[in-house]
């Protein structure tokens, strides 16, 4: 049980939170009742103001749990967050700013927008907002896990903890449905910056009294296996394809391409892109503390209290728990907190966007403004509750798994909507072939490379050694959309 | 002829930092270290400024460009 001084601070800032979210509706006063003011916030957002906005789509829980849990549990491999955001933001560099401006002239706030114009295909931008919704669920379901071991960390040791922690949870996602309900994006983009305000404190914090405390980052290495030093030469392919492929698909996210067209202009946009690798930096010193906790005992007796498998998703709180002053460690873990409620909240949106403009008004093309903003509002609220649900109801590492698979799925929209972006002779129907393939192709990859039981790897061994499987599976998805559309042509 | 050069730097500010990012191999190991840090993992941390600033400079570039 933490002492008044971690929970004095945890609270204050809590509530200065929610007064910021609900303070969003007042800030750049916009007319809400339109689509674009509240999911777009009025596309009026600078180049600071989108560095922190997509800064927190990639800031979110997942990277302070799954990946230190990743080092933690495997080793060096799970360093791959790391060259994995800096390519995301080239590829993003290039390909954005275009979908920007298309997306400026005709009007689109989803990727589905663009490609239903682009190949004048309903049938292909359904099948691609259905893509981005499912992939997103685990996404946000992934957030909540960070969020549970925030709680789980502050409640250790207490009676009824995990009843207390999960009636803490349903709060906090009722007071995030009321404000992103009446604010929109721009309560979302308010409340990211508090929170990148926090977590940048909390890094800065942790990289220079952590290694102190212990002795210097060589004494957590000297404690480590070889595998955490550098990375075998076996998983060299498999390092090197979780780089591409995650990085090719974190921008096709409808949360990801949400942030991108509330940018005010290309040029601003291209240069919050080109910074946001800086960002990164932070998520290397997260992914360090899966080393660094193995020379901290007082954490790592802490962790030995819980099973094995659920060790991982502890390391960073417990870790910020057992080295930093208790005032301290309130700040922090409530960043980390509503680290994960920011990026759940701009989430749920992108669906709500996706199932409202690009499904429901496919098959109802007269609903009008007024309607499909409120069916927007509605079901994003939907959408949280549903991943709530779902984390009180499977174990924490079913969400990790799913959000793996996720990946793999997100990856196979890329020929649609990056490659339609510049590609002329892209035909809807090899499109359309290439996606199912891909899709099929990606899932029977992920069952049998796990032996079709719990999913925990997402390699599938090949003759030149373990690959990405959504590399893989989009390797044929282009062959595939390419392939279709040149015999189309001739 | 200098469109086609300005095309060509744009190119390489985007290419240079991706290609060394996925040539695994070329930091795949632990001495020099930096601080107790092994080369893999310092040399990825401060590649993320390196390629920032390829980055900011292909923004910029860009930007005169479409001016």
């Amino acid at each position: 049980m933490v002492g008044p001084d971690v929970t004095t601070g945890f609270a204050v800032l809590f509530v200065m939170f929610i007064v910021l979210g609900f303070y969003g509706k007042y800030w750049r006063r916009g007319d809400l009742n339109h689509v674009h003011e509240w999911s777009l916030a009025g596309r009026k957002l600078g180049t600071t103001l989108v560095f922190f906005l997509i800064g927190a789509d990639l800031y979110t829980a997942y990277s302070f749990v799954a990946i230190p849990s990743g080092v933690f549990a495997k080793g060096a491999l799970y360093f791959f967050a790391i060259p994995y955001v800096m390519l995301t933001f080239g590829v993003a560099l290039v390909t954005m700013p275009r979908l920007w401006t298309l997306a400026r002239e005709k009007g689109y706030i989803t990727a589905s927008d663009f490609v239903r114009e682009r190949f004048g295909s309903p049938a292909l931008a359904v099948m691609i907002a259905i893509t981005g919704i499912v992939a997103e669920l685990p996404y946000i379901a992934l957030q909540i896990v960070g969020m549970q071991s925030v709680l789980t960390v502050m409640l250790a040791g207490t009676a009824n903890a995990q009843i207390v922690g999960e009636i803490s949870l349903l709060i906090a996602f009722i007071i995030l449905a009321a404000f992103t309900y009446t604010s929109g994006l721009r309560g979302a983009t308010l409340t990211a910056v508090f929170k990148d305000v926090l977590i940048w404190i909390t890094v800065l914090a942790v990289v220079v009294a952590v290694p102190l405390s212990i002795g210097g980052f060589g004494h957590a290495f000297s404690q480590v296996k070889a595998n955490y030093l550098t990375l075998p030469s076996s998983l060299v392919p498999g390092y090197s394809t979780l780089i591409l492929g995650s990085a090719l698909a974190l921008y096709l996210y409808p949360h990801a391409i949400n942030g991108v067209l509330s940018s005010e202009s290309a040029n601003k946009l291209r240069k919050s892109t080109a910074l946001l690798p800086l960002y990164g930096v932070g998520l290397a010193v997260l992914a360090l503390m899966g080393v660094l906790v193995f020379a901290v005992p007082g954490a790592m007796n802490f962790l030995s209290q819980f099973p094995e498998s659920s060790r991982g998703i502890l390391v960073v709180p417990s870790l910020i728990l057992y080295t930093m002053p208790g005032w301290f460690s309130g700040i922090a873990l409530l960043g980390i907190f509503v680290g994960g409620l920011v990026p759940a909240a701009i989430m749920a949106m992108a669906q709500a966007n996706l199932l409202t403009r690009n499904i429901i008004k496919e098959f109802r093309p007269n609903l009008s403004d007024a309607s499909e903003i409120r069916i927007t509002k509605i079901s994003s609220t939907v959408f949280k509750f549903v991943a709530l649900g779902f984390v009180f109801l499977v174990p924490a590492t079913y969400a990790i798994s799913l959000q793996l698979l996720g990946g793999v799925l997100i990856a196979q929209v890329l020929p649609a909507v990056l490659c339609g972006l510049y590609v002329k002779s892209l035909k809807k129907l090899p499109l359309i072939a290439g996606l199912l393939v891909g899709i099929w192709s990606g899932i029977y990859m992920v069952e049998a490379a796990n032996s079709f039981g719990p999913l925990t790897s997402s390699l599938f061994g090949t003759p030149l050694g373990p690959i990405y499987i959504a590399v893989i599976a989009l390797a044929a998805n282009l062959a595939i959309a390419f392939g279709g559309s040149y015999i189309k042509r001739r | 002829m200098r469109v086609m050069k300005r095309h060509a730097v744009l190119a390489l500010l985007v290419l240079v930092p991706v290609a060394v990012d996925l040539c695994v191999p070329l930091y795949n190991r632990d001495p020099p270290e930096l601080f107790g840090l092994p080369f893999f993992y310092w040399f990825q941390t401060i590649w993320l400024f390196v390629s920032a600033a390829f980055y900011m400079a292909y923004a910029r570039l860009k930007e005169r460009q479409s001016w």
